[in-house]
């Protein structure tokens, strides 16, 4: 008795194990079935379905495009980014449904973990008709074979699409062939300086400032007049503006001051074309050089090495520092703060824009870069209602997204621009972006603005700033080299941590624990833990791009 | 027994009450020190507690100015009504409680009705099936298999995928099987005589003498479920499908969408992004601060029985 227990026990074991190998082997060929099985299936019935149903005046006749089912007889799914607040129960719902005639439902993607459960969903086969990626999950899923290539389907059913969204925007969801994989959304604004300081502009005036610094010399004299003037009782000059969380790839030093030094990207092209890493730039000794000037006179933070975006904020906010690195949000969130709790007004606050080196130059990077990119699965039943739900999107993009003249916004009298009506810009329109997927990119680039216009406090940054810049000094922007570049391995696998090792690096020689004669030591540790890697990576790419 | 348990507790009256004679100087100054040390060790918990509290009713400005220690600057309730009427904080809220209250039944069912014929020496099998759970114990499948497991059963994005991965959990059944095997056999052996069947016995004599236990497990399986973030993340996906935990995790990593639209013309300046993030958090432990009290008991009995059984 005892003999056949343990035998059945043996037995038992073994069983079990055998099917854990084999739930755990891979079956490359079932997910690959699953992911185009239903996409064979449906070609097959849309053909037979094109057979049947004769094509009205200006639809397609091409067979292998899947025919319009039509608002009203589909219900379409959309997976978009994370947001804290229920996209299913906003006004835009109904907004959209009205203005499109689709039933829609919206899911989103977890704030954590977004990539693996998008994908998990993904090779699950998961029923979505449009899923709203990051550029990164993008390239994954066009890796893993998932997308439907939207050429027909947008010449079909996207002539809006088509006509908005510009050339380079297309190549870079577009594979070697010309198959457009995605549909892109790029920041609607091209020229922004979306990194800026803030500054007690009444402090500094009291300390006998007369103008703002426009240079970084002028700068440096403003901040020892400060200094000069109030001593240690406030923190002349406050930053880094970094999010709280570790390995981000926020920088230590305020881009309105790289500026002046020639650095406006970690990764730079020079005339030649050649590749190179911020450490390798020409003033990125003087930058390191001046920083820690300023760190030895007192003239920063002492926190600086250890600052968030939010300690920033409440230092800024709190009337504790006169002059702080911040960007539009931060301006959002501590501007109405101090005019409650310091007694000031707008007027007593100013901006230091991009700065100019010595020499009078000075660089800025465009911010034209592809936020996300909207995709359709194989698996998707409803492929060309899809695209002909975001085509009538993008036909009224104005109203979709700023509403409706005199109810929601007016034009500027003198510039033509557009002036939101809060409140109910606000409720009504405050959230549209989260149900944008492609835009007309030259129409977008003058209403998107508006957004930010809705707070004042955040307008007048962008006005002294962005539209100054523009304005006034439109040669300081640079391209951003690699806006369009998709992610690549050995990117994706170093280039955080080697950013965050030449930050660490900076700091070490503000603390005073290492000196610039180990830059050499340090170009050769970062070119070790992959640097080398990622620069031949980024020149392969740049160099097919752009020739 | 009794006499033992007697002296054990009058000895501990006149060591820590002093009851009868004065406590001696060394006894006191222990006392001063235990108290104080503890005092302190109280504080490490409550302090980042009243924190939170008063960032969620303390005035916005004086929020993001960083102005609030412990104790509110200024008083307001704005937040924490944005937070009740305008975010789906009650949704997450009211899932939650679902999971956490159908899930708690649902593990109990499972747990007892699997513990209970384990525990019996007389049942065939019981060893080979008590290896089956110890082995699932110490091996998991891993992510990817259990949601797909998930997915084929057609459970994704119901409130059966945040309660039936996890309808049984092997330690728990544990502590329970090893709870009713130090049961006296003879009771059930004279309800057996009076014709009761395994059924009657269970429910009517194995149960009401097992309370203790059952209470300490239902305790951890509903913190289990009220914690549980991760499944709930991978197995949903509709937002009103959030559980309290997911809602927090929203909120935390993106009270910056509400603000954006708030902060327009400096509307409704007490909700901060910082302050609804907090409001959120205070409100989140109200159930548990409420709960507490009538659980705490059976709390320390799980941590007796799980180190003296488990």
């Amino acid at each position: 008795m005892k003999k056949m227990k343990r035998r059945c026990s043996i037995l038992l074991v073994l069983a079990m194990l055998a099917m854990c190998i084999y739930a755990c082997g891979s079956k490359p060929e079932s997910n690959n079935t699953d992911a185009s099985s239903p996409a064979t299936e449906k070609t097959e019935g849309t053909e037979k379905e094109a057979e049947n149903t004769a094509p009205e005046e200006g639809e397609t006749e091409k067979a292998d495009v899947p025919a319009l089912k039509g608002p009203g007889n589909v219900t379409l799914k959309r997976l978009g980014y994370n947001v804290a607040w229920d996209p299913t129960t906003d006004i835009m719902v109904d907004i959209l449904k009205e203005s499109t005639g689709y039933d829609m439902e919206y899911f989103i993607l977890p704030a954590e973990n977004a990539d693996e459960k998008l994908v998990m969903e993904v090779s699950g086969g998961a029923d979505y008709d449009i899923i709203q990626c990051s550029p990164n999950q993008f390239q994954t899923l066009m890796g893993q074979g998932a997308l439907i290539p939207l050429n027909d389907l947008l010449e079909a059913y996207g002539p809006n699409i088509l006509a908005g969204v510009s050339e380079e925007s297309w190549r870079a969801c577009s594979d070697e062939d010309g198959n457009i994989y995605g549909i892109p959304y790029k920041y609607p604004y091209a020229q922004e300086i979306a990194s800026f300081m803030a500054c007690r502009w009444d402090m500094m005036q009291e300390a006998g400032i007369e103008a703002m610094p426009t240079t970084i010399d002028e700068f440096y004299d403003c901040l020892v007049t400060l200094k000069d003037y109030y001593g240690d009782e406030y923190i002349i000059f406050s930053g880094p503006y970094r999010a709280p969380s570790e390995g981000n790839g926020t920088w230590i030093f305020p881009k309105v001051i790289a500026s002046a030094f020639g650095i406006y990207n970690d990764w730079m092209v020079d005339e030649n074309g050649k590749v190179y890493y911020m450490t390798e730039a020409d003033g990125f000794a003087d930058m390191v050089k001046f920083l820690t000037k300023c760190s030895n006179e007192g003239l920063l933070d002492p926190d600086w090495a250890v600052n968030t975006s939010t300690t920033v904020c409440e230092k800024f906010a709190g009337g504790k520092a006169i002059i702080a690195q911040m960007n539009r949000n931060g301006l959002g969130t501590t501007v109405p703060a101090m005019l409650e709790t310091l007694n000031i007004d707008y007027d007593d606050l100013n901006y230091v824009n991009a700065l100019k080196g010595p020499d009078g130059t000075c660089k800025y990077m465009r911010t034209e870069a592809i936020n996300f990119v909207t995709v359709i699965l194989r698996g998707s039943e409803n492929a060309a209602d899809a695209v002909n739900w975001i085509d009538l999107k993008q036909q009224n993009q104005l109203f979709l997204n700023i509403g409706v003249e005199g109810t929601h916004f007016n034009y500027d009298e003198n510039d033509g621009s557009i002036v939101p009506i809060n409140p109910i810009f606000s409720d009504e329109r405050g959230n549209s972006y989260w149900y944008l997927d492609s835009t007309n990119e030259e129409e977008f680039a003058t209403q998107w603005p508006a957004r930010i216009r809705k707070s004042q406090a955040q307008w007048e940054g962008f006005e002294a700033t962005t539209l100054y810049a523009n304005e006034h000094m439109p040669e300081i922007f640079v391209d951003n080299d690699f806006a369009f570049k998709p992610a690549t391995e050995n990117y994706s696998k170093y280039n955080t941590a080697l950013f965050s090792s030449m930050n660490d690096y900076i700091l070490q020689i503000m603390a005073g624990t290492k000196t610039l004669d180990d830059l050499a030591a340090f170009q050769s540790d970062w070119a070790a833990a992959g640097g080398e890697d990622v620069r031949e990576e980024l020149q392969a790419w740049y160099s097919s791009f752009y020739n | 027994m009794e006499k033992i348990k007697e002296n054990i507790s009058h000895h501990r009256k006149s060591v820590f009450a002093g009851r009868g004679m004065p406590a001696s100087t060394g006894e006191k100054c222990m006392s001063i020190f235990a108290y104080t040390v503890m005092g302190l060790f109280s504080l490490i918990a409550i302090l980042p507690c009243l924190h939170v509290i008063s960032k969620a009713i303390s005035n916005g400005p004086d929020v993001t100015a960083g102005n609030i220690y412990f104790w509110p600057v200024g008083f307001q309730l704005e937040t924490v009504f944005y937070v009740l009427t305008k975010t789906a904080f009650p949704t997450a809220l009211k899932n939650s409680l679902i999971v956490t209250g159908f899930g708690t039944v649902i593990s109990m069912i499972t747990t007892i009705t699997t513990a209970y014929p384990l525990s019996k020496p007389e049942f065939k099998g019981r060893k080979v099936i008590t290896l089956l759970y110890v082995i699932s114990m110490v091996f998991f499948g891993g992510m990817i298999p259990a949601y797909m497991v998930v997915r084929s059963l057609g459970l994704l994005d119901t409130y059966a995928a945040c309660i039936l991965p996890f309808a049984i959990v092997q330690f728990n059944m544990f502590i329970v099987k090893n709870y009713f095997e130090s049961l006296p056999e003879s009771i059930e052996e004279s309800a057996r005589v009076d014709g009761a069947g395994d059924l009657r016995i269970l429910v009517s004599i194995v149960c009401p003498m097992s309370k203790p236990v059952i209470a300490t497990v239902s305790l951890l399986y509903a913190i289990n479920y009220w914690n549980n973030y991760f499944h709930a993340m991978m197995y949903t996906k509709s937002p009103n499908m959030n559980t309290l935990q997911v809602y927090l995790y929203n909120i935390i990593s993106n009270s910056q969408d509400f603000v954006e639209n708030l902060a327009s013309g400096n509307f409704m300046i007490n909700i901060t992004s910082e302050g609804m993030v907090a409001a959120a958090v205070t409100l989140s432990l109200i159930p548990m601060i409420i709960l507490y009290p009538f659980v705490s008991k059976f709390m320390i009995q799980g941590i007796t029985i799980g180190s003296v059984k488990g």
